[in-house]
């Protein structure tokens, strides 16, 4: 049970978004600096509670991605200041570490850069590929390592840190994301300081056994940080965590990245469109024209003159079925969904099935 | 002493026993003590990071809140089926002095909360962490290499002067007065020392278990000699934080630490230039008491290499083969392995039953035997499922079992009863009593345990007094 966990977090630096965050207009303004002292608490707690466990801190910038510390990073002995009697070393090291990277990337970012999507897909995957490092491996580097846990990391997780809004744009990234995380076993946490409900986030959380928290105040965001992010998952059974009462499960159309109430999936390679079509964009499956006028028919107010024309009725093809036809659940089975993946021809992964998201 | 630790690390939560020796050790000391203890950060962190996982987390929910928060507020986190060992870690923490005693509302400790937060965000001018000291001109500090050396040799001497039984290299005077003192090896009629079932059974845990086990018997010793106890423990603890390979000043000592220094280096746990240098480091000993890394570290060559590795191959046939050069592992082997051929770097034996009733003799357990064997199996034993043969495995206990056939218990034989009435009636008063062990009335005795021995005394007595 007492075994190290490794924590990866992907921390959301969008200027844009930090700097609304801290408009002295919201109820509980937040400024970058105040949060970052307290986030550097949080992971020294992490580092405290065993001196095995591993951290690896990604940041998400507008338009790329870049690793912030890791446990692993080779220390530079000359830029930190030097040791002195009144704190715990690897502490020092590592929040001189972060903060150092944090002001360069910053200071790095160009004018134009600011406007651009923020890279968190990148960071997310980052996060992951060092999981699978570590665990994965490690074990031709250091056989030491394995020899003394031959099952690779205990529970490894990601926390994720969000002030952004979703941009519809990364749905299929972010499901990919969340589906290698199922596989490698990588639980994710979401921690929404700013920004509204993200239902991309409120998914990868639900799917991956994590917890998605929007906090209120965010100006005691440590009381939140410790106690329901800095238990690992094999000591959530004991001492619980708050999870979400309710998931947006909507998803967003693969033809204008839209995220939508009701949807249409290619009943083939499950691809999921805003509006009937005749031909599935995916998979090159056609749909007979006759199902394409039914269900332009049933859509409420259905916008005529959908390019229904070009279709060729194909026989081996079963038509697209509206998804709100399919009963309303608040849950999904996980394990039937990395299934289907493998059908998106482009290595586009299925989306979850139901994306009737009602009236909310 | 308790035996083998490792096996706490089960998920299943032994009632009321912390999961480290140390905290065992903590709970029996006086609040005032601990108060003072946790007025280091250092400490505070060394103790935190010894607890188990739930108590860490308590902690942690409890240490950033500036008021108390109702008790019933922070069960309501934890889910039904565990209450049990919720409320058994809040128990450990209240006799740690880490939450005081309150059933309606709780708060740590003010003293260990401010330390724990300095710990955690630095700040504070405690200087728990040990002041580094200043760059020496005239030497660069010792290598980790070098370190890791040092370390293993002062530890294998130790261990290598207990199997060998007082042959090998004697180790200085303070330990061997320790090992005296904690009973792993006795002195017989006065002569050499010579190695206990205790001490038998304590070369076959692991390292850090060993390191601990000595080090608290260090802290009961240091109660008997006056030393300031809280200083002892905090030194301790202050070296679990420090940084391998940095060298630290001994100017900001204090005088009962100043004196531990020297007892320190003989255990290998710091190491020092010369017995009067101003500056020490910590070895791997020191910097990995409050985690689970190995304490041995890989140095020293192929050799410990190995040892960390695991060398031990065992066959369903009973034969052991140990890619070993080590004297020390030969050694330990040795206790329950007879051992045909050697070669430079192997040594082969096989398990008898001969060595395992040797092995029972000295006191150690079958389980321990097990316990080695499965710690140090050969990587390519661990492809194996289960990783010893079973039948070895079986083997092994039921040499145990045979062990544990004959009962021994002391006692008297009463005979020569002058007639069979006598007989009758004196064992049915020992009968009454509960006290008869064994009975022959065709040869007219019987055998009674020691305790019953003056009522039947008395008993007959009174009868001869009586008839005469």
């Amino acid at each position: 049970m007492d075994k190290a966990s490794h924590l990866g977090v992907v921390l959301d630096l969008s200027p844009k978004q930090w700097h609304l965050a801290a408009q002295p207009s919201n109820p509980h303004p937040v400024t970058l600096s105040v949060f970052l002292s307290h986030l550097l608490a949080f992971l020294n707690a992490h580092i405290a509670c065993k001196d095995e466990n591993s951290l690896a801190l990604f940041g998400a910038l507008p338009g790329r991605s870049a690793m912030l510390y890791s446990s692993t990073m080779p220390v530079n002995e000359e830029e930190i200041e030097p040791a002195d009697a009144n704190s715990y070393r690897p502490f020092k090291v590592m929040d001189s570490a972060i903060m150092k990277h944090i002001a360069e990337e910053i200071e790095a970012l160009g004018e134009a850069e600011t406007e651009e999507p923020i890279g968190f897909v990148g960071a997310l995957t980052k996060a992951m590929c060092y999981i699978n490092r570590v665990t994965n491996g490690a074990g031709s580097t250091s056989s030491a390592a394995r020899n003394d846990d031959p099952a690779g990391l205990a529970d490894p997780r990601i926390l994720v840190i969000s002030v952004s809004p979703d941009q519809s744009s990364s749905y299929i990234p972010v499901m990919n994301s969340i589906f290698s995380a199922q596989k490698l076993k990588v639980t994710i946490d979401v921690c929404k300081i700013f920004g509204g409900e993200s239902v991309f986030l409120q998914q990868a959380a639900h799917l991956t056994g994590g917890s998605y928290i929007d906090i209120d105040r965010p100006d005691a965001v440590l009381q939140y940080l410790m106690m329901s992010f800095l238990p690992p998952p094999g000591l959530r059974q004991l001492m619980s965590v708050p999870t979400q009462d309710k998931i947006d499960f909507r998803a967003a159309c693969f033809c204008h990245k839209n995220i939508v109430d009701i949807g249409f999936v290619c009943s083939v390679c499950l691809s999921i469109f805003c509006q009937p079509v005749p031909v599935c964009s995916t998979c090159r499956t056609k749909f007979p024209i006759k199902t394409l006028q039914r269900l332009n028919a049933s859509r409420p107010n259905a916008a005529p003159g959908t390019p229904a024309r070009a279709a060729t009725p194909a026989r081996a093809a079963t038509p697209a079925a509206p998804a709100n036809s399919l009963p309303r659940s608040t849950s999904i089975n996980p394990h039937a969904v990395p299934r289907n993946a493998s059908n998106g021809s482009i290595g586009a992964a299925s989306p979850p099935m139901h994306m009737n998201g009602g009236p909310r | 002493m308790p035996s083998v630790q490792d096996s706490n690390t089960e998920a299943s939560v032994a009632p009321d026993t912390p999961s480290h020796l140390l905290l065992a050790f903590l709970q029996s000391q006086s609040q005032n003590t601990l108060t003072r203890l946790y007025q280091r950060p250092s400490s505070c962190l060394s103790i935190f990071r010894l607890l188990g996982p739930l108590e860490r987390q308590i902690v942690m929910n409890l240490l950033w809140l500036e008021s108390a928060i109702p008790a019933s507020t922070m069960a309501a986190w934890v889910s039904h089926e565990v209450r049990k060992s919720y409320e058994n870690s809040l128990s450990i923490l209240s006799r740690l002095h880490v939450l005081p005693q309150s059933t309606v509302k709780l708060a740590l400790n003010p003293t260990f909360k401010t330390s724990l937060r300095h710990a955690i965000v630095g700040g504070g001018s405690s200087g728990s962490f040990g002041v580094p000291a200043t760059r020496d001109e005239k030497h660069s500090p010792p290598s980790i290499e070098v370190l890791d050396s040092y370390a293993l040799e002062r530890w294998e001497t130790i261990l290598h002067y207990m199997v060998s039984s007082g042959t090998a290299t004697r180790p200085s005077q303070g330990v061997l007065f320790l090992l005296q003192r904690s009973g792993l090896m006795a002195s017989v009629h006065g002569g050499s020392l010579q190695i206990t079932s205790l001490g038998f059974q304590f070369l076959l845990h692991s390292p850090h278990a060993q390191l601990w086990e000595l080090l608290l018997q260090y802290l009961h010793m240091a109660e008997e000699r006056q030393m300031d106890l809280v200083e002892v423990l905090s030194f301790l603890f202050m070296l679990s934080t420090m940084e391998l390979g940095r060298e630290y000043s001994v100017e900001h000592l204090s005088p009962t630490q100043t004196a531990m220094l020297e007892d320190l280096r003989d255990y290998g746990i710091i190491w020092q230039r010369r017995a009067t240098s101003k500056r020490f480091c910590p070895t791997r000993l020191a910097t990995t008491l409050t985690s689970s890394s190995p304490p041995l570290p890989a140095a020293g060559g192929v050799s410990a290499g190995a040892q960390n590795r695991g060398f031990i191959i065992l066959e369903t046939n009973y034969r052991l083969y140990a890619y070993t050069d080590n004297p020390l592992q030969t050694a330990v082997l040795n206790l329950f392995v007879t051992l045909k051929s050697r070669y430079p770097n192997l040594v082969v034996g096989a398990i008898t039953r001969e060595s395992v009733k040797k092995a029972l003799a000295n006191g150690i357990t079958a389980d321990q035997i097990i316990s080695y064997l499965t710690t140090h199996a050969h990587p390519q034993m661990r492809k194996n499922k289960p990783l010893l043969p079973v039948t070895v495995q079986d083997q092994i206990r039921l040499w145990e079992l045979e062990k544990n056939r004959m009962k021994s218990q002391e006692g008297y034989l009463y005979t020569a009863f002058a007639s069979q009435a006598d007989y009758e009636y004196v064992l049915n008063y020992a009968k009454q009593l509960g006290v008869v062990l064994w009975e022959s009335s065709a040869r007219r005795c019987f055998f009674g345990t020691l305790e019953g021995h003056p009522n039947i005394r008395g008993f007959i007595e009174r009868r001869t007094a009586g008839n005469a």
